[in-house]
């Protein structure tokens, strides 16, 4: 009795193992997941190595290993850049009007939630979520389509109608709330998947006890939905906080041109810019920068994710 | 008395309804505007795209083609420039996907089984979410595999995900163990029992999987914009950027023969962009038909 009991318990083997021979007893499974993991330490853990760069004066003749050492230097240089600051300056500004549209996937989930006939409702998600499926060259030539200056709608109805065209692409006021409105018009509809299903996990007897007591439609919205619904909206916006420090690159790059780089002019741009575009020798310098920004993005990610779960909202995620 | 009550709340209830029928107009109409501003600039484009050139005068917009053509397509399609991206693309995205499933499934597979190093290697994933070392350095790693200008450079770094990793582990777990249980006492070899019982009950994961991978190489952009160096291996979205933001797109399209300059640039534009959406929206239902499925929430959330 006892002894078919720990066999059921320790498995097959009935027997404890050595640590060697547990290795060989899963070395199909491990077989398995070797591809993935080379792929990881390949594409992911090797560049790490590179990061040495940003500690010396690199020279590709030399190589890493041989590379002159010069400790902080390009640190101390990039916090005296004033570049440095006007990079971080629109890091920041994009980030936070991006933040500021954070309700509207809320928003969208709510409206959508509402709507009782069904099929009307698939209609609108199956649209809502598909661009988010389309690349950012391809929000970007609608986006050309829809303002450039000579061949934009916007401009021909404006021209139609006796007024000037606008060169809203290449104008600094401009560049900034188109940058949002794409982002909104990209990510709005496939954000609003996971309120949707907060929302369905919500009692629905709680909405049946308002209706009795009288409660309408509106107010159900604010007293029962959205209080339900709040832990997933603290800790989405704890998240997004996380990545203050990352812009979409495809998009700022694809949308910048001469007339609106000092606003658009973010990390990675000045990065691409002056190693790999150019093929200058600022190798170290711009490894210095890579790092710096990602050595604050991860903080930030850990700290806000500790805080996620810090908050009592384990459950949500 | 009792015939007034009733009346009355009948009333009521009648007056509720038409409050309902109005609330959900206008509900209806506030989302039909929301799914307008995705339709239309579709819409507009195939529209510009549609028009034949005799009918075209620059600087006006249209509504409905004052007559339809298929030219802008027929040169599209017949340039070089549009046969080297496609084929590129192509390559892409046939030979990445598959890598890009198996990769990701095998390790989320393995993280799910009790193996020795588990908990470590768990952590090593979830690092590569956190950290990553940064253009830089990613260039000069490609470089030294000497994959510059391979499409290899596009799609290796890719086949392998910390999320779709997590995600698929998380799914692996919560299988019922004991179909693999009863395999394993048959005396089905680990290798076998991944094959013929674990893969074709994750069939609908796989599947979303696969279609995220489809579409995330289809969109492959500034991997190819750092890594591929010649013109001629640069894919679809490569392409259409040059066709919607450069001046002369002939050079882009290149034809043979000088045929292009007949056809109005922005026509062609809308018809390189149509072209290389069309795919995406083929696939896009199959997609849509996960969307509900819990995979799908847990993928959002993670």
């Amino acid at each position: 009795m006892a002894n078919s009991k720990r066999i059921a318990l320790t498995g097959y083997s009935g027997k404890k193992t050595s640590l060697a021979a547990r290795i060989y007893e899963y070395r199909y499974i491990y077989l398995l997941g070797l591809p993935g993991m080379l792929v990881l330490i390949i594409f992911r853990y090797l560049p790490m190595w590179g990061l040495l760069m940003a500690f010396e004066n690199y020279n590709p003749h030399l190589g890493i290993l041989n590379s002159p050492w010069v400790g902080l230097k390009h640190f101390e240089r990039l916090f005296s850049d004033p570049k440095f600051y006007s990079m971080l300056k629109n890091t920041l500004v994009i980030s936070g009007l991006n933040l500021l549209t954070f309700p509207a996937p809320i928003v969208l989930a709510l409206l959508l939630n509402e709507v009782i006939s069904n099929k009307y409702r698939k209609f609108v998600q199956t649209v809502v979520y598909l661009p988010h499926f389309l690349s950012w060259a391809i929000v970007v030539s609608l986006t050309f389509f829809l303002l450039s200056a000579e061949q934009g709608i916007v401009n021909k109805i404006a021209v139609s109608m006796g007024k000037e065209a606008y060169a809203y692409l290449f104008s600094e006021k401009a560049i900034y709330p188109i940058i949002i409105i794409q982002e909104v018009w990209k990510g709005a509809g496939w954000g609003s998947i996971v309120y949707l299903a907060a929302i369905s996990g919500i009692d629905k007897g709680l909405y049946e006890a308002a209706t009795i007591d009288g409660a309408n439609k509106l107010q159900q919205i604010f007293k029962i939905t959205i209080p339900c619904i709040m832990p997933t909206v603290v800790v989405m916006l704890i998240l997004k906080m996380g990545s203050i420090m990352s812009v979409d690159f495809e998009q700022v790059w694809l949308m910048n041109n001469a007339m609106v780089k000092s606003k658009l002019e973010v990390f990675e741009i000045y990065i691409y810019n002056n190693s790999i575009a150019s093929g200058s020798t600022q190798y170290s310098y711009t490894t210095a920068i890579g790092m710096f920004k990602s050595v604050v993005s991860t903080t930030l990610v850990v700290f806000t994710n500790w805080l996620s779960s810090r908050k009592g909202f384990e459950g949500v995620l | 008395m009792l015939s007034t009550a009733i009346t009355g709340n009948d009333k009521r209830k009648m007056g509720m309804r038409a409050k309902t029928v109005m609330g959900q107009t206008i509900l209806g109409i506030i989302l039909f505007l929301i799914a307008a501003t995705i339709i239309l600039p579709f819409a507009y484009v195939l529209v510009v795209s549609f028009t034949d050139p005799s009918a075209y005068v620059s600087g006006t917009f249209y509504i409905w083609p004052k007559k339809w053509s298929f030219k802008a397509y027929r040169l599209i399609l017949s340039g070089k420039g549009f046969i080297n991206a496609l084929k590129s693309t192509l390559y892409i995205t046939l030979v990445g996907t598959p890598l890009n499933v198996l990769f990701n499934a095998g390790l989320g597979y393995m993280l799910s089984k009790p193996v020795p190093g588990k908990k470590f290697i768990n952590k090593a994933v979830m690092f590569t979410m956190l950290f990553g070392a940064g253009m830089v350095p990613n260039y000069m790693n490609i470089a030294n595999l000497g994959l510059i200008n391979s499409w290899w450079a596009c799609i290796l770094p890719a086949t392998c995900g910390a999320w779709t990793v997590m995600v698929m582990k998380s799914f692996f777990e919560a299988l019922p163990k004991e179909l693999e249980e009863a395999a394993t006492i048959d005396g089905c070899g680990q290798l076998r029992i991944f094959g013929i019982i674990v893969l074709p009950l994750s069939k609908a994961m796989l599947a979303t999987f696969t279609l995220f991978a489809l579409v995330s190489y289809w969109n492959t952009y500034f991997s190819a914009i750092m890594y591929l160096t010649s013109s001629v291996k640069a894919p679809l979205q490569v392409y259409v950027q040059k066709i919607v933001l450069s001046s002369t797109i002939s050079d882009v399209v290149d034809l043979a023969n000088e045929l292009s300059s007949e056809v109005p640039q922005e026509i062609m534009r809308m018809a390189a962009v149509t072209v290389v959406v069309f795919p995406v929206l083929c696939i896009y239902p199959f997609l849509q038909k996960y969307f509900a499925s819990g995979v799908m929430v847990g993928a959002v959330k993670g």
